[in-house]
């Protein structure tokens, strides 16, 4: 029991001792992520986002009217903002679209607007892709709303026509089609409603500055790991021998490791609390600003937050101890902790929202343990909230299985170097 | 003149590869056998096992008569590792340092007590090496001879009758080398028994018995053997 006593001690001075190199490393780590998220975030604003709708249009037959009805409905403002409309023939247009390069292709009859004028109301199709990726699902839905506006409009205004007819009405036909008409526009068709602003966001229950900043403190806690090679890779063979003469097994040598991580990184993110708590003693209103755009009441109180935070940390240092073990040396263990936080966030939907990645992509990023820590990190921002439940277990989980995994490989490693 | 360690038949392997194929010797108080071979013939291997880090096949070693390693009842190897750690010191050929930490807090590590590594600093076994020199230095700026130095000081930690070493004098420079040597010379005169691996012939000129290690096992041979005719014999 002294040695490993004395052993955790040593390692716990050793990590004390050499905590200002590492801080000193993870904090160059932090300008360089941080440089490259800013000018990411500056090259996002000058070219904002615009999620760009094609859509196939196929005019039957030689029908100017038509075309022209077309040209109107492309210029204006509501629909340019959402649709570019490309006009193909119907064999290229159905080629297109099962190619993904179309949102939808709307098949335009001929002598469409005099039908629409003589009341023979000649039908649209409108085709969709099979695997419609997000903005046909989108334009699907407002088509399909579109469509079911117009088919209300329609009886109402046969429905008052027969109505009219029947109870001898006929001079006030014309009145009460106005007045439905305006009615309509008024509250269903009202098209001021497309300069409405709704803000929906693909993070979900997240805003995006609190999506982007709890990824960028998973980001930032997987990748201070590559500073902390000294305290996180196993111990030298002659070493590690000498403590199992000593009585000092793998477990408590990979417990002792875990621990010295798990404090860097409690370490590191007090270090962040202190630089926040200085820019709200040097800049109040900055910070002021800073909060509110990223802080949201809750459910879950600041023993809550803190919780999560320390399973972050926990589940962190279990998966540098697990890379670091797998690794056969320093420099490969350093390069799998880079390419491995990258991978990982990137796949959990650290760079770009989930919503915008690939169905299989978002399928195994779900199911990493950073897609757990990035929603963890959410809830210091959000509170408690859908989305948070089970990350406890999660994490807890994650954690146990990372140093389970570090002790495997250290133990294939004592057995294979004999 | 009482035995302190006996070696019977000890068998090793990697894997498929057989290394030790029924190595013995025997060794008493104040004795130094020399194990000399070629590169990866099994010595290394051999005084892993003695200082209790490797698991053998099969064999038997006593240290004082007390048994080491033995055979349990469903074949397997058990270790008393209590009587390996009290009967043995053991210096590898790679230097079991925190480079991180100085010197003083890596001999903390393996001292029982502060008094006592107090006091081999001042007069005793590191006293000797010379390491109270260099006690307040960061490990990792260290120079080859002075780890080698602390590693022996970590080795005699808890005043052990036997001294493991493997491949002590190993790209050391020639000052370092004398020293070491002087401090094994004074070690065998206190009773102390010595096992060492070694390429060094002026180690071997400590030497009470010389084996080489070959094939897997140990063969006695002439300790007056030096340059081409102890190649020979390997």
């Amino acid at each position: 029991m002294k040695y490993r006593m004395r052993y955790l001690y040593a390692e716990l001075k050793k990590t004390v001792r050499i905590f200002p190199l590492m801080l000193f490393s993870a904090m160059i780590l932090v300008l360089l992520t941080g440089g490259a998220a800013f000018g990411a975030a500056r090259r996002m604003e000058r070219e904002p986002l615009a999620v760009s709708v094609d859509i196939g249009v196929v005019v039957r037959g030689d029908d100017r009217i038509t075309r022209l009805a077309l040209v109107y409905v492309e210029n204006m403002e509501s629909a340019a903002k959402l649709c570019r409309f490309v006009q193909v023939s119907e064999e290229d247009g159905r080629h297109m679209l099962a190619e993904g390069k179309l949102a939808a292709l709307v098949v335009l009859p001929e002598e469409l607007v005099e039908g629409i004028m003589d009341g023979r109301n000649p039908s649209v199709d409108v085709l969709f892709p099979r695997d419609a990726r997000l903005e046909a699902m989108l334009f699907r839905e407002l088509a399909e709303a579109g469509e079911g506006l117009l088919r209300v409009a329609q009886a109402q205004i046969y429905g008052a026509g027969d109505t009219a007819v029947q109870y001898g009405l006929t001079d006030e036909l014309s009145v009460m089609e106005a007045e439905i008409d305006s009615f309509n526009l008024a509250f269903a068709l009202d098209r001021l409603v497309l300069y409405d602003e709704e803000r929906v966001s693909a993070t979900g229950r997240l805003s995006v500055a609190q999506h982007y900043a709890a990824s960028g403190i998973v980001l930032f806690l997987l990748l201070s790991g590559m500073a902390a090679y000294s305290v996180m890779q196993p111990e030298p063979a002659a070493f590690r021998r000498q403590l199992m003469r000593a009585g000092v097994g793998g477990l408590w040598q990979n417990l002792c490791r875990w621990l010295c991580g798990f404090l860097y990184l409690l370490c590191l993110a007090g270090v962040l609390c202190v630089v926040w708590w200085g820019i709200r003693l040097c800049a109040p209103e900055a910070a002021m600003r800073l909060q509110e755009i990223l802080m949201s009441a809750g459910r879950r109180g600041i023993g809550g937050r803190i919780g999560m935070l320390l399973l972050v940390l926990a589940a962190a240092a279990s998966f540098h101890c697990m890379i670091y073990s797998a690794s056969g040396s320093r420099t490969s263990g350093i390069l799998l902790v880079f390419l491995l936080s990258i991978a990982a966030v990137y796949l959990s939907g650290g760079f770009v929202p989930p919503a915008f990645l690939p169905g299989a992509v978002r399928t195994v990023g779900e199911a990493l343990p950073v897609s757990w820590m990035i929603r963890a990190c959410g809830s210091l921002f959000a509170g408690y909230g859908a989305g948070t439940e089970g990350c406890t277990a999660w994490l807890c989980l994650y954690a146990v299985v990372f140093e389970s995994a570090a002790c495997g490989l250290e133990r294939l490693r004592s057995r294979h170097s004999g | 003149m009482m035995t302190m360690i006996t070696v019977e038949d000890l068998k090793s392997a990697y894997g498929r590869k057989q290394i030790l194929k029924g190595a013995s010797f025997m060794a008493g108080q104040g004795d130094c056998v020399g194990i000399v071979g070629a590169n990866g013939c099994g010595k290394s291997t051999l005084l892993s096992i003695l200082a209790g880090t490797l698991r053998p096949k099969a064999g038997r070693v006593l240290y004082g008569g007390a048994p080491a390693w033995q055979g349990g009842a469903a074949g397997h190897m058990r270790a008393d590792m209590g009587t390996i750690r009290r009967m043995t010191g053991y210096v590898p050929q790679d230097n079991p340092l925190i480079p991180e930490l100085t010197v003083l807090d890596n001999l903390r590590l393996w001292y029982p007590d502060r008094d006592v590594l107090q006091w081999q600093l001042q007069q005793g076994v590191l006293k000797m090496l010379g390491v109270d020199g260099f006690s307040r230095m960061q490990a990792s700026k260290l120079s080859g001879g002075m780890k080698k130095r602390v590693s022996i000081g970590i080795a005699m930690a808890s005043n052990p009758p036997i001294l493991l070493l493997d491949e002590p004098s190993a790209a050391l420079d020639l000052i370092c080398k004398e020293d070491i040597r002087k401090y094994l010379q004074a070690y065998l005169q206190h009773q102390g028994t010595v096992v060492i691996t070694t390429h060094e012939e002026s180690e071997l000129d400590l030497c009470s018995r010389i084996y080489v290690m070959n094939d897997g096992r140990l063969r006695p041979i002439d300790r007056s053997l030096r340059g081409e005719a102890l190649v020979r014999e390997f």
